[in-house]
């Protein structure tokens, strides 16, 4: 069997990849290289034509911003936080449901509504659905206990702003454990109960390893976009009292427009950039070493 | 035959196109702010100007809008790239020492004076100079609940609860009084009395609903209190004074009532829209609130709770006066206008009393003089108050149009917030707030 390296000449792939690489050079290239000479700059939205280069100021300025680090932290809790649950919880409904929706599958439109309405809307319908005089949940709190909660206080606006990310981003992933699981072949399982396994060990020693790089992928696209929510958060509770639910989309975007800040904004976008290209990188050599040893 | 059809019909159809979307006879083009009253006023003026005789066809004013989201991003961004799509644009007061280095300053009618008075034309002047024509006014109103603040006063009983109430909690004996001559602590005084948290005897849940969200305009709502108490942000020397006995009391005050239960405890997260949706429920007594609110708060289709029973004031006052932050919307010279001469002529003639009586009538908020009001108080009573305030009692802080303005409110509502919550102390607030506020105003 030959291989499409073996028939096609170089010349043919320089054709049909020369399209990809302007595209990604003018998309991709251009802005960052611009990025790149904005973050070692002094540059104002006077002088973005003409920034005067200033060494590496901005990068320690973000450095030692102790509102990057909290944005961070933020991110990073946030963004593993909703992940693991919106897997965890997506994983149940997938096996749980199965039956159910194998039967009925109109009830997987259903469940996939929540993906359909845009992040920015569900912060604004959050808005609306807890604020004490007029949102439900505080009514029937009020009604039932004659209690006030505060859903967006300092304490507790962390944790509603996971429970709303959560609500909206299991259906994603119960969808792809729904179609891993869908995908498991029936004669194993069948064979597995023949053997005399129990529901548990099948679904612990031959289900679940079988999803796993399903998982895998689910909680890194989760973590990705977690880590870089901006949106609900931001319309639900901007960056919070002190800057306590800003994340380090919502940092970058205020340093940028807000504080007129652009090199340091921008100083900041590198270093995440940095920073996820290297966990990137690591997870990805990690992977290829276990797929060596497996070998 | 058909391409060839179907080329020249698409041919005509864009020339039809451009003629109607582009500037057909207007060569003055004015950017302005969509979707509101504002549009409404700017469009009757524009077209009150347009058929003045003495407006040549190249003269004439065409109106440009675009979303409100986002909208001083994407001006700055125009400007910044010397955009010639207007001539003239939208310019708000904390924003003008950011577009200054973008647009020129502009000469208005002799009449401008005597229109809008000396702190109304400060709310569109940068460094001196004149930078636009400020159409259209905010500032805040003190909204309460009359039939409850007249019940307390005629109440012996009420009176006695209410001395021992701000003892406890404000360490002196205070007597409920009419909010016309309310100090800052009478209003926390009168908001605690109010609060079921405090006195369960109140009739409504909470005292008063404070805008705590870490948003800027919410910054400018408080900045009457540490004012009324001499505060400011910079000297005449430009040294920050922030870290002042007044700013203390402005914070400390508005943490009381927070931490009292004196404002919902969400408040936090609270901005214009939710303060309302707070007052209008019946279950506050009073709060500061910018005018804008007043068309909703009074209207019984919208505000059926209240409207009756609402009363406006200006924000209290302390040992320094009585004051009310005053930031407008104005309109001034794009530096690349293509027409100039003609974007000139516009906002001179825009700053005339024909010109402010138009805008008034037609739903904007322009602050008037008590003279110039008169010949429309009673199509827009509302603007009478608007003007007296903004005469009596209106301020710009010191660096409040600035180039960094917007940021300084940035930093407060970050640093102040911060401290309301409880995660830093007053010390380290007004620290950090000086310390960023020196950095950005240097």
């Amino acid at each position: 069997m030959t291989t499409l390296t073996q028939r096609a000449p170089f010349s043919e792939f320089k054709q049909l990849a020369t399209p990809l690489v302007l595209f990604l050079l003018v998309f991709l290239g251009f802005p960052a290289i611009v990025n790149l000479v904005y973050s070692v700059s002094d540059v104002t939205f006077e002088n973005l034509r003409h920034p005067q280069v200033s060494g590496f100021a901005n990068f320690a300025s973000v450095w030692n911003d102790a509102s990057f680090w909290q944005a961070s932290w933020f991110s990073l809790r946030f963004g593993l936080l909703t992940a693991l649950l919106e897997c965890a919880l997506g994983l149940f409904l997938a096996i749980f449901l199965s039956p159910l929706i194998e039967r009925r599958s109109w009830l997987m439109a259903i469940l996939m509504l929540p993906l359909m309405v845009a992040p920015a809307l569900v912060g604004l319908m959050y808005r609306l659905v807890l604020h004490e005089f007029v949102g439900p949940v505080p009514y029937y709190l009020w009604t039932w206990f004659g209690a006030s909660f505060s859903f967006l206080g300092p304490a507790s606006a962390f944790w509603t702003l996971i429970v709303v990310e959560t609500l909206q981003w299991t259906p994603f992933a119960l969808l792809l454990f729904y179609m891993a699981y869908q995908a498991i072949p029936k004669e194993i399982v069948e064979a597995s109960a023949m053997d005399g396994a129990r529901y548990r060990h099948r679904l612990w020693y031959i289900e679940l390893p079988l999803m796993a790089p399903t998982i895998v992928v689910a909680l890194l696209i989760r973590f990705i976009d977690g880590f870089r929510v901006f949106d609900n958060v931001y319309v639900l509770t901007g960056s919070g009292p002190g800057g306590s639910t800003a994340s380090l989309s919502i940092y970058i975007y205020e340093a940028f427009f807000k504080q007129g800040a652009i090199g340091k904004a921008v100083a900041a976008s590198v270093i995440l950039f940095v920073v996820s290209f290297a966990v990137l990188y690591g997870l990805n050599y990690l992977a290829n070493r276990r797929k060596g040893a497996i070998r | 035959m058909i391409f060839a059809k179907m080329r020249k019909g698409g041919l005509l159809a864009v020339a039809i196109a451009s003629l109607l979307a582009g500037p057909a006879f207007a060569k003055v083009t004015v950017l302005g702010w969509p979707g509101g009253p504002e549009e409404t006023a700017l469009r009757a003026a524009a077209d009150a100007y347009n058929a003045k005789a003495d407006v040549s066809a190249e003269n004439k004013v065409e109106l440009l809008f675009f979303n409100r989201d986002g909208f001083w991003d994407k001006l700055q961004a125009d400007l910044a790239a010397g955009s010639k799509a207007f001539d003239a644009n939208l310019l708000a007061t904390y924003s003008i020492g950011r577009y200054a280095p973008f647009m020129e300053p502009v000469e208005l009618s002799e009449e401008a004076k005597d229109v809008y008075g000396d702190s109304v034309l400060t709310t569109m002047q940068y460094e001196g100079k004149q930078y636009g024509v400020p159409t259209d006014l905010s500032l805040h109103f003190m909204y309460y609940r009359k039939d409850l603040i007249d019940a307390l006063l005629k109440d012996d009983a009420a009176k006695a609860k209410f001395a021992e109430i701000s003892e406890k909690h404000l360490g002196k004996k205070l007597e409920p009084k009419n909010p016309d001559e309310w100090t800052w602590d009478d209003y926390a005084a009168t908001a605690l009395y109010f609060t079921q948290a405090v006195n369960p005897d109140s009739p409504t849940r909470y005292g008063t609903v404070l805008q705590l969200k870490n948003l800027l305009f919410n910054m400018m709502v408080f900045q009457s209190l540490p004012r009324a108490y001499g505060g400011n942000w910079m000297d005449a020397d430009g040294k920050i004074t922030v870290s002042s006995d007044a700013y203390r009391k402005g914070l400390e005050t508005y943490k009381l009532l927070y931490d009292a239960g004196a404002t919902p405890r969400d408040s936090l997260s609270y901005e214009f829209a939710e303060a309302n949706a707070a007052y209008a429920s019946g279950q506050v007594a009073a709060m500061v609130q910018w005018n804008a609110a007043a068309s909703d708060l009074t209207s019984k289709e919208k505000s059926p709770a209240v409207a009756e029973t609402t009363a406006t004031m200006a924000p209290p006052g302390g040992p320094e006066g009585r004051f009310t932050h005053i930031h407008g919307l104005g309109f001034g010279l794009n530096k690349n206008a293509e027409n100039k001469e003609g974007a000139k002529a516009f906002i001179k003639w825009l700053s005339s009393k024909e010109a402010a009586l138009i805008y008034a009538k037609n739903s904007g908020a322009p602050a008037l003089t008590a003279e110039v009001v008169k010949e429309v108080a009673a199509e827009r009573p509302d603007l009478v108050q608007l003007g007296e305030f903004a005469s009596k009692y209106g301020y710009v802080m010191n660096g409040g149009t600035s180039a960094k303005a917007l940021s300084v409110y940035e930093l407060q509502a970050k640093e102040f917030t911060g401290y309301w919550s409880g995660q830093q102390s007053l010390d380290d607030t007004l620290k950090n707030t000086e310390k960023g506020m020196a950095e950005l105003l240097k």
